[in-house]
Order: structure tokens, then C-alpha cells, then sequence
């Protein structure tokens, strides 16, 4: 995973997730709050030089992993540029009165709003994220359910990647046909284990005595203070940069 | 079919995470009576998160010749019931957020509400209306499975069409544009998601019928096991 891979590695690690996250709040407050679409690019392109330049997310990934969510994007946008006429006998595409305008609106709003979200969850890992969530107050039990999917999805990524292998190898995936009767025999294999691997982790909490929350170390950060201020004097500036900015 | 980051209005990113709220709060409460009962289910409900997350990012052959994602809404629904998929739903759309950087934090609720909400309850009631109906099990399993996943899109379509009606047609042309554009993938994803939890349910029934009869949805007489 190219997102987990750069929230571990990134040069803002060892950063409170709280300054990042309140950072990140701020982001997307500045980018709903934009007056102008340009305004909403500029704090987009800002919040892309931050995370590129200041975190050292390395440009090609920050294009990949914003690929899919662009292409929706794009999709969206252009089905409101446009406008069907349906009074002159058959419907006819056009271009929507205040298309372009709408256009330029969204997408400026998408394109900042996606920044902040990359900046968080390219310089964040995943398990300092929900600590930061139990901080905040997450019911516990959806925490649980967290913790828990975050540490199997990697344990099932495993057991996927080793099946199609498998399957691959016996030319499984030769034909649509066959490539669909593999996908759904090697789901059900999958759907078996969510059972056996949850039966296996209940003994094994059973037999450490455990009798409720699941509780990890957490890791400290010792400037926790000072990097909430800089990150609220940031937020706040980006916030201060949308509103003044026409 | 995930609504990106920002793309949704200020008030109507709020309005669909106060509606998908309730959903998940009733699910949570539904898991804690259901733990209380059964302490052994607790694990069990992290692990089909898990689950649901990578089935969702398995490649699924599509009947267009292109490939696509399936959604699991369908057979998620059957195998957990549609109020705990609500919960599980919230994470797996939440990981992939943050994972994935598909959907976004501002329109998690509205994404909740048409995968995690109306999916699942559409799957579970096709069902029940199929088996009562006298439909066969992988009838009703392909119904369901298909059916939810294009209950999911047209939900989607709905968010969208209110959000941003059209400047001439209102709602309903605007409806029409989102659904139309979105049918060139969901309609054969939908197909190709009921025909492979129909693979699945066949292959749970013939290797191991048990689970399925504890989770009634195979009649004890039909294991073939």
C-alpha cells in the first residue's frame, strides 16, 4: 500500500498525528470556505507543495495514489459542465448554462479538499490515526472493530496474494469464465477464514486473560504541544488565505 | 462507487453523515447485545471488516470485457445481517479513505448511507422477498447480490442529482446524467458481483455447509457435504 508506505516514511513521522490532523481539519475548513475557485486551487497547490516539499512525499506517488479520485473528478465535473434539453423533440447534450462556472467551483473545492486528505494520509500511519481517534473519543467498540481490521486486512492481503499465485500458476485466470469461478472459490476460501481467524484470536485473547478493550502501546510524542500550536497557526493562516483572498 | 473527497456541498456533506449516524449507533448497539450474548463474536466482526476491505480490491472480471471492484455490500448483508454491516461498513469505507484515498473524510456519511445503509438492507430484504417467493437459493443469492450492489449506485446518483440539480431539467434530468454515466460500469459490475457471491455461496454449501446453517440461510436439508 503506496499511502501506508509514505506515512511511515515520511520526514513529519515523528509528528504529533494531532497538529497533522488539526492541520488537516483547517485544510479542508479553508477549502470549503474558499470565495473564488482560483482561491481554492491556490490552498489546493499550497497544501501539495507542504506535502510534497515539507514532508518529502516523493511527486510520482502523490500522482498515483491521487489518480483514481481525479478520474472521478474529471467524470463529475464534466456531467455538470453539461445539460440535457429534453424540449425539442429528442434530448440534446449542451453545455449548461452556468456549466463552466459550476465546474470551476467544484472541482477548485475537490482538488483542495483532496490535498488536505493526502497531506493527513500520506504523513500519517493508519494505527497512530485511530489512537488519535480514541483520544477524541471513538466509541470503543468501533475502535475494536479498527484495531482488528487494520491488523487482519495485511494477514488476508497475504493469504490473497498467495492464492492467486496458486491459482495463477494453474492457469485459473486463463478465461473470464475461469478467472470468475477461481475469484469466487478463493473468496469463499477467504469467507471460511473470517470465521476459523476469528475463532483463533478469540482463544488466543482467552488465554491472555483479556476481558475487554484491546489496548496497545502508543507511541509518544514528546513536542506534541508545540507542534499543535504550529499546525493551528498554519490552519488558521490557510483559513485567513481563503477568506481574504478574491 | 465512492463520492470523493469535497465533491459534495458543505450542507449536504453534513446532512448525510447526521442520516448515516443513527445507522451506525443502532449497529454498534445491535453488536454489543450481540457480544454480550455470544463473547466470542467479538473478534469476528474486526476480521469481516478486514475481509470486506480486501474483497474490495480484488480485480472482478466484468461482463463488458473491462475490469472492476466488487462492492461485498451484497454478500456481507447475508452473512453478517444488514444492521452490523452498517458499523462495518463505516470502518471499511473509513480505511479506505485513509488507505486508499477512495471516497474522503467530508463525504464519508453520504458514502455510508448508500454502501453501508441502503446496500446491505436492500440485499437482506431481496432475499427474504426471493426465498418467499420459492426462488431458488442461487436466485435469490445472484438477486440480492446484484440488486444491492445497483441499489448502492442509484443511491449514489440520488446524492449526487439533489446536490447538483440541473440548471434547465432540475433533479430529474440531473438524476439521469449521474445514472447514465455511472450505468456504463455499474450495471456490468452488478451482474458480475451477483454471479461471483452466487460462486461463493456455492462453494461455502459444498465445502462447508455448517456455517451457512448457522447463519440460516441453508435449510439443513440442503448441505451437500
Amino acid at each position: 500500500m503506496l499511502i501506508e508506505q509514505a506515512a511511515y516514511a515520511n520526514r513529519w513521522r515523528p509528528v504529533s498525528p494531532a497538529a497533522k490532523g488539526l492541520f488537516a481539519a483547517n485544510a479542508l475548513i479553508a477549502a470549503f470556505a474558499a470565495s473564488t475557485p482560483s482561491t481554492a486551487a491556490i490552498i489546493a497547490a499550497v497544501l501539495m507543495t507542504v506535502t510534497v516539499l515539507g514532508a518529502g512525499i516523493a511527486l510520482l506517488s502523490y500522482l498515483r495514489v491521487s489518480a483514481p479520485a481525479l478520474l472521478f473528478l474529471a467524470l463529475g465535473c464534466l456531467s455538470l459542465a453539461f445539460s440535457i434539453d429534453v424540449g425539442n423533440g429528442g434530448p440534446v447534450l449542451q453545455l449548461a448554462p452556468t456549466g463552466w462556472h459550476k465546474l470551476a467551483e467544484v472541482g477548485a473545492r475537490s482538488l483542495g479538499a483532496l490535498a488536505a486528505l493526502l497531506f493527513l494520509i500520506l504523513t500519517t500511519p493508519l494505527i497512530d490515526l485511530i489512537a488519535l481517534l480514541r483520544r477524541l473519543k471513538t466509541p470503543e467498540l468501533l475502535l475494536e472493530i479498527m484495531v482488528l481490521c487494520y491488523r487482519m486486512l495485511f494477514v488476508f492481503s497475504v493469504a490473497i496474494d498467495e492464492t492467486l499465485t496458486a491459482q495463477s500458476a494453474r492457469l485459473g485466470y486463463a478465461s473470464p469464465r475461469l478467472a470468475m469461478r477461481s475469484l469466487g472459490e478463493l473468496a469463499a476460501n477467504l469467507t471460511l477464514q473470517v470465521w476459523q481467524r476469528a475463532h483463533a484470536l478469540h482463544v488466543a485473547a482467552q488465554a491472555r486473560n483479556n476481558d475487554g478493550p484491546l489496548r496497545f502501546i502508543e507511541p509518544v510524542f514528546p513536542h506534541a504541544r508545540r507542534d499543535c500550536c504550529i499546525a493551528a497557526l498554519a490552519g488558521s493562516s490557510l483559513i485567513a488565505l481563503a477568506l481574504v483572498l478574491r | 462507487m465512492h463520492i470523493m473527497e469535497g465533491f459534495l456541498p458543505f450542507k449536504h456533506a453534513v446532512g448525510w453523515t447526521i442520516a448515516a449516524v443513527p445507522f451506525v449507533a443502532g449497529g454498534l448497539l445491535a453488536i454489543k447485545k450481540r457480544i454480550r450474548d455470544k463473547p466470542e463474536q467479538r473478534m469476528l466482526l474486526g476480521v469481516a471488516a478486514a475481509f470486506a476491505f480486501v474483497l474490495s480490491a480484488l480485480k472482478l472480471p466484468s461482463v463488458t470485457g473491462s475490469c472492476s471492484h466488487p462492492t461485498g455490500t451484497g454478500l456481507g448483508a447475508l452473512l453478517f445481517g444488514p444492521v452490523a454491516m452498517a458499523p462495518i461498513g463505516a470502518v471499511v469505507l473509513l480505511f479506505q479513505a485513509l488507505l486508499l484515498a477512495h471516497g474522503g473524510l467530508t463525504t464519508l456519511g453520504a458514502n455510508i448511507f448508500s454502501m453501508a445503509v441502503v446496500g446491505p438492507f436492500a440485499a437482506a430484504g431481496i432475499f427474504r422477498l426471493a426465498r418467499s417467493l420459492k426462488a431458488s437459493f442461487a436466485v435469490s443469492v445472484f438477486l440480492a447480490a446484484s440488486l444491492a450492489d445497483l441499489s448502492t449506485y442509484v443511491t449514489t446518483s440520488l446524492q449526487l442529482a439533489w446536490a447538483f440539480p440541473d440548471p434547465t431539467g432540475g433533479f430529474v434530468t440531473s438524476f439521469a446524467k449521474f445514472a447514465g454515466i455511472f450505468a456504463i460500469t455499474q450495471i456490468p459490475l452488478a451482474i458480475s458481483e451477483g454471479f461471483l457471491t452466487v460462486l461463493i455461496f456455492n462453494a461455502l454449501a459444498r465445502f462447508n455447509p455448517q456455517e451457512l446453517q448457522e447463519l440460516k440461510l441453508l435449510p439443513a436439508d440442503k448441505a451437500r457435504a
